[in-house]
């Protein structure tokens, strides 16, 4: 039983991390979920601003009190989700730097084709370049 | 049957393990990597550079209000019929009223179109988002208003989802370009579009990952704002 009882207990610390392994929020459910859980907050709150994060965090932190309990849970979990895969975005190239010399030699300098040839060549990435490109939302 | 605590213990401790796989993924939902294939699809642009004079057809619209033309809406023909020829998704956006502050009941749906545009299929287009507004009012403050709400669109894309803004224009046509022209006063004439106008100059752009440092010139294009 013993065994078991430790592979379980792995499983259960293991578990959230092999979650978030999974894709994060695209973004339209990234901003569905700020849309859903706070409109009434926003409506209230922070009247002319725009969908811009920056200026949205802002505003629910300054107003800390009035802002409801949900969308205090879920505008962190929203953003991080947008800038997340932003950033993924952003670092793509230098995660797949190996990838993108050795597979992609011809097409690399452009940003379009260059992109397109990494997606193509799925099973010769490295593991970390496989990452990166999920975090990135391609896959 | 009664369990033993060292059974009851195992069995809760796989109950926590399987709920603890499950439960991280049901807030977010399991996600597509892309937009739905339909949305791509419908955006892809014309193999040709963008030959619309955004500028020239801006100062049309305003000149055909300010010459009282087409004054029945129901007559009124589309002050830009090649707009209707290329790819494009319609889409609803709630702004407030009378402004260009996006609701947040609409805030998926721009970040749909953000998803799209971002996608590699897409990368190599540039697109127009075009705002409209129903008949209701007066022409003149309608096509600025429309202006604004699609400049506020635009903006959203660039600034909070970084779409590369060489990609991006906006035009508003107010009520001259009515989208459901036997009902000028319709709510349906106050949807937004975006538009595939033709494909990105031969220049590096800024949101893909092979990105290279270029000189500032190499960047500068032909702009038709």
């Amino acid at each position: 039983m013993i065994p078991i009882r430790v592979f379980l207990l792995v499983l259960l610390i293991a578990a959230p991390s092999l979650a978030s392994a999974q894709q994060a929020m695209n973004y339209e459910d990234a901003s569905a979920l700020l849309g859903a859980s706070c409109g009434k907050d926003i409506d209230d709150n922070c009247r002319g601003v725009n969908l811009d994060p920056a200026r949205l965090k802002e505003c629910f932190i300054r107003n800390g009190d009035s802002i409801s309990a949900k969308c205090r849970d879920d505008y962190p979990r929203a953003f991080n989700a947008i800038q997340g895969r932003i950033t993924a975005r952003i670092t793509l190239a230098k995660l797949c730097n190996w990838e993108l010399n050795h597979l992609c030699g011809t097409v690399r300098q452009d940003p379009v084709k260059g992109l397109q040839c990494l997606l193509a060549a799925t099973k010769s990435v490295t593991p970390n370049c496989n990452k990166a490109i999920i975090a990135a939302g391609f896959r | 049957m009664r369990l033993t605590g060292k059974a009851s213990g195992g069995v809760a401790l796989l109950a926590g393990a399987l709920l603890a796989l499950a439960v991280p993924m049901s807030p977010m939902r399991a996600q597509t990597a892309a937009p739905t294939g339909s949305l791509l699809d419908q955006l892809v642009g014309p193999e040709t550079e963008s030959d619309i004079d955004l500028a020239a057809l801006r100062q049309q619209a305003a000149q055909r209000i300010k010459s009282r033309a087409d004054l029945a809406p129901l007559k009124r023909p589309p002050i830009a019929p090649e707009l209707l020829k290329l790819p494009r998704y319609d889409f609803d956006v709630v702004f407030d009223p009378d402004s260009s502050m996006i609701r947040p009941q609409s805030y998926g749906t721009i970040g749909r179109i953000a998803d799209a545009l971002s996608d590699p299929k897409l990368r190599p287009y540039v697109y127009l988002v075009v705002g409209h507004t129903d008949a209701n009012g007066k022409r003149d403050p309608n096509l600025a208003l429309s202006q604004k709400r699609a400049d506020s669109i635009r903006d959203v894309l660039v600034g909070t989802f970084k779409i590369a803004p060489k990609r991006l224009q906006a035009i508003g046509l107010g009520e001259e370009q009515l989208q459901d022209s036997a009902h000028p006063t319709s709510a349906a004439n106050l949807g937004a579009q975006i538009v595939a106008i033709g494909t990105v100059p031969q220049a590096p752009a800024t949101d893909a990952p092979a990105a290279a440092k270029t000189p500032a010139a190499a960047a500068k294009k032909k702009a038709k704002h």
